[in-house]
């Protein structure tokens, strides 16, 4: 086995031509919440570690009325962020509840979507505001909506040696709402997880947006329960009827957290939950 | 291949070679002697093996050792000074919330981070700020009321 090397480039050009150069053979360290235990306990064996927090990607920003967001802004920055609470709450609440401090510190936001986790939390809220990752290899930038990034378990559309180096969200119309359950309040993995966006005209829904997650192998969204709400009133039935509907597009699993059968039977009350909240109804 | 280390340790220099697979935590315990911080899960599971990365709590096992180039760590070694105890490591004597003390390193220095940016927590907030430090003695209520008084003022080596 040959001895592993590290680079922590701090210019962007050099890195993207190293991950080009080593393409497959590179790993991507920003964080290391996800990467290091695979290091530690499940005796993964780098042969190149490339080091991504020295690039002056830890930022949050306004342009053009979209919020971007730096690959390597930690969960603890975007949990503080006025800007993110102002113009995407659910992701700022997403990013509040996970892990514990010593987490969040050091956990990145590009780090929770490239390790693609069915159970990654700011993927949920992500996916509901319509984000966009704006990924760059040594062959050049391309943009690629979330809802198409995730393609299984620890799968995604990244290629050897492409890096997600920003996430840019379009002005979020209407409310957005996130929940999470979880075995217990702190340092948790999700049960199931749910975000969603009611953008409402007049008495009637305009547009919605379902995502869910830890219920399938990647965060999904739920078109078909979406469609259900459009042109509908807030409605407590309607909103019990598009859970199952949601849920009907899951593949939740038996694993140590909870069970298949629970996860349809909280994931469906969490989802109707988080509706009721989005159409300001009143909690029951 | 090994790599050249510097950073800031309890306010000192520290300087050690280093592989890019080790983690904080193997500098310090097995380079640098340094060992309040424990080897519980090695998965950033439990907490014990929690420092300061320029002032913020991190989980030492998760953290690779060459990112730390440059920055400021702090371990329990640097709490006490001039022989005295930092006022939380006496509280925490006085509270009896060290029972197997395994965890304690790792409970102290989330305390230390949230009392430094909030000198008056709520209980809700200490509470919030251990989430992530588990006690299998389960000296929660100790810990939790330690920490309060060292907020309140009550602790008795105050004024430090």
């Amino acid at each position: 086995m040959k001895e592993a090397m590290y680079f922590g480039e701090t210019e962007m050009g050099k890195a993207i031509k190293l991950l080009g150069q080593y393409r497959k053979k590179a790993v991507i360290l920003a964080g290391g919440t996800d990467l290091v235990p695979k290091i530690n306990y499940y005796k993964l064996k780098p042969e190149i570690l490339v080091y991504i927090g020295k690039l002056g990607l830890d930022y949050i920003r306004e342009k053009n009325r979209k919020l971007l967001i730096g690959a390597t802004t930690s969960m603890a920055k975007i949990a503080a962020s006025k800007l993110v609470a102002r113009k995407a709450g659910a992701l700022a609440e997403a990013a509040r509840q996970a892990g514990t401090s010593a987490i969040r510190t050091a956990a990145t936001i590009g780090g929770n979507l490239a390790n693609a986790s069915p159970a990654a939390d700011l993927a949920t809220p992500l996916l509901a505001m319509d984000a966009e990752l704006l990924l760059r290899s040594d062959k050049g930038k391309r943009t690629v909506p979330l809802k198409d990034f995730f393609t299984g378990p620890g799968k995604t559309v990244l290629r050897p040696g492409e890096l997600i180096v920003e996430i840019a969200i379009p002005p979020a119309k209407g409310k957005t709402v996130f929940l999470k359950l979880g075995r217990r309040k702190a340092m948790t993995l999700s049960v199931v997880n749910v975000a969603v966006r009611l953008e409402m005209g007049g008495k009637k829904c305009q547009d919605a947006r379902i995502a869910m997650g830890s219920v399938a192998p990647t965060p999904l969204r739920c078109l078909r329960a979406e469609e259900l709400l459009k042109g509908r009133g807030p409605d407590r039935a309607l909103f019990a009827q598009c859970s199952v509907e949601a849920m009907a597009a899951c593949n939740p699993v038996d694993d140590q957290r909870a069970t298949a059968w629970y996860r349809r039977r909280a994931g469906t009350a969490l989802l109707a939950r988080a509706l009721a909240q989005a159409a300001g109804l009143a909690e029951e | 291949m090994k790599y050249a280390l510097s950073f800031i340790l309890n306010d000192l220099p520290a300087d050690v070679l280093v592989k890019p697979t080790d983690t904080l935590l193997d500098v310090l315990r097995e380079k640098l002697g340094v060992v309040s911080p424990k080897r519980g899960c090695d998965t950033g599971d439990c907490g014990a093996c929690t420092v300061l990365l320029e002032g913020e709590p991190v989980r030492s096992c998760l953290t690779i050792a060459l990112t730390v180039a440059g920055k400021a760590v702090e371990t329990v070694e640097g709490l006490s000074q001039d022989g005295k105890l930092h006022p939380l490591q006496q509280s925490f004597h006085e509270h009896y919330a060290a029972q197997c003390g395994f965890c304690t390193p790792g409970m102290l220095m989330s305390a230390k981070a949230l009392l430094d940016k909030n000198p008056k927590p709520t209980r809700e907030e200490i509470v919030e700020a251990i989430s992530g430090n588990l006690c299998r003695c389960g000296a929660y209520e100790e810990i939790v009321e330690a920490i309060a008084a060292v907020a309140s003022g009550r602790g008795k080596e105050q004024g430090r």
